[in-house]
């Protein structure tokens, strides 16, 4: 699964670099738009070990983020299903502020916090909270009756037992969710970079884009690709573990 | 102890007629009893009110010292974190004592408690899921196609099993199987559809015991009436 995941994003860097060197010698475009495959590998020898180590602060950031946003999703879902008043307006509420794109919030933030750690952490946060949130929802909120009617009938149900049912029931979408929702983190985290932060490889590719230096974002993009490829890869992983140690190796 | 309905009647959401109109019965004493009736008929929505899964109906129902109605259907799941086993010992009150081992004896389930529910065939499943009811304190136990997809020789085991053990609760059995619910049940609710009058009629079983001979004229008999009858 890992493997697949690395193998699929080398062969998608490879087409996408290769359409982009088709397009620079078939319009003779110069090196000063497109870098040739030489400039290439020189960028690449000269800021991988810079770059990584934005990559790994990028991701540190994006994995906090996304920790803090599961356990708030898990925490509010677990409250909004139900078929109270406080459970509706959870979910009114979530379905209408997901609606709103939480990049155009991403300046106040800044202008409140500054551009330190905290506040990419909080854009990511919060980028990746609703989809989690929407998807902890519909689980959480959808009753699986032919399990539950025995709890309920016998007056054993209590509300740990009602989320464990459901989670259980939809373990593979919920370690879907939380597996993608990694992509979302680390997109807010560099998104939150590239506006205002001082920091991260989001912070680099700016200073990139400033110096018009196509190489410098080619490299940065691979890393972040392949970063992000093996961190999806070990989620899917543990996803699989825990589903498998929950189910019996069903 | 005494459970009656009277005159219930009930519209399913949406519906333009009811399902229940003046629907009346009583059963004045603890057994095997049946619930049958042409699919669709409402037998399912009638055990729904009973236990007071299902309101917005008029009438009343009305169980006189009875505390504690369940309601058991055929697709009924177990959780697969655990095995049945494991399961079992969860949501057997201290009470049921020796009621389990009995029970799984029984049931014929000694062989299947270190596995899982989905590993179980579906009658396996439906047996499991009958014995955790009969393991709970109750004074009236409604039987949904509860042994559907069981054999025919261990669900006349079960039930006679079922009998013998619980001579004292009301159980209500629900089953398009006609020959099973003259022969083993005491008193056989027909339930008709909701245009003919009365819409119930109550018929009398054979109410066979363990290792009592079966009298086949009788049960033609009472085919023949419950067949009449819906």
């Amino acid at each position: 699964m890992l493997h697949r995941r690395i193998y699929q994003f080398l062969i998608i860097f490879l087409l996408g670099v290769t359409l982009l060197f088709g397009v620079k010698y078939l319009f003779g475009l110069s090196d000063y738009v497109i870098p040739s495959p030489f400039d290439l590998k020189h960028t690449l020898g000269m800021v991988y070990k810079s770059y990584g180590m934005d990559v790994v602060s990028t991701l540190t950031v994006a994995i906090i983020g996304q920790v803090v946003s599961i356990f708030m999703a898990l925490m509010v879902g677990i409250l909004g299903r139900q078929t109270t008043w406080f459970g509706s307006f959870i979910k009114v509420a979530a379905y209408n502020v997901q609606a709103y794109p939480i990049v155009a919030i991403a300046p106040i933030i800044f202008i409140l916090f500054g551009d330190g750690f905290f506040s990419r952490l909080l854009i990511a946060a919060m980028i990746c909270y609703f989809p989690i949130l929407l998807s902890v929802l519909g689980i959480m909120s959808e009753p699986v009756k032919e399990i539950e009617h025995f709890y309920r009938i016998t007056g054993r149900m209590r509300w740990q037992l009602e989320v464990k049912i459901r989670a259980f029931e939809n373990i593979g979408k919920l370690t879907t969710v939380i597996s993608g929702s990694a992509t979302l983190a680390m997109a807010g985290t560099i998104v939150a970079e590239f506006i205002a932060a001082n920091a991260g490889i989001g912070y680099s590719i700016r200073i990139a884009l400033y110096q018009s230096d196509l190489s410098k974002i080619l490299v940065a993009l691979f890393l972040i690709g392949i970063t992000l490829a093996v961190y999806q890869g070990l989620l899917e992983v543990a996803g699989n573990l825990i589903r498998r140690g929950w189910t019996g190796g069903q | 102890m005494a459970f009656t309905c009277e005159n219930i009647v009930y519209r399913y959401p949406g519906a333009s007629t009811e399902v229940f109109q003046g629907l009346s019965f009583r059963m004045a004493a603890p057994g095997f009893n049946a619930l049958f009736g042409p699919s669709g008929v409402g037998k399912t929505s009638l055990a729904k009110i009973i236990v007071g899964e299902i309101d917005g109906f008029s009438g009343d129902v009305n169980a006189e010292g009875m505390t504690r109605l369940l309601y058991s259907y055929n697709m009924e799941r177990l959780p697969d974190w655990s095995n049945v086993g494991k399961h079992l010992d969860r949501v057997a009150p201290a009470s049921a004592g020796g009621r389990k081992d009995a029970l799984i004896e029984a049931f014929g389930m000694a062989n299947f408690l270190g596995l899982r529910f989905s590993q179980l065939s579906l009658g396996q499943q439906n047996r499991i899921n009958l014995m955790r009811y009969l393991l709970q304190e109750f004074e009236l136990l409604i039987m949904d196609e509860s042994l559907a997809n069981v054999d025919e020789k261990t669900r006349e085991s079960i039930i006679l099993n079922i009998k013998a053990m619980f001579p004292d609760r009301y159980f209500l059995y629900i089953s398009h199987n006609v020959v099973e619910v003259s022969k083993y049940c005491r008193e056989i609710l027909v339930l008709r559809g909701s245009l003919k009058r009365p819409q119930t009629v109550s018929l009398t079983g054979i109410d066979i015991q363990n290792h009592q001979p079966l009298d086949k004229d009788r049960l033609e008999q009472t085919m023949l009436e419950i067949m009449n009858a819906s």
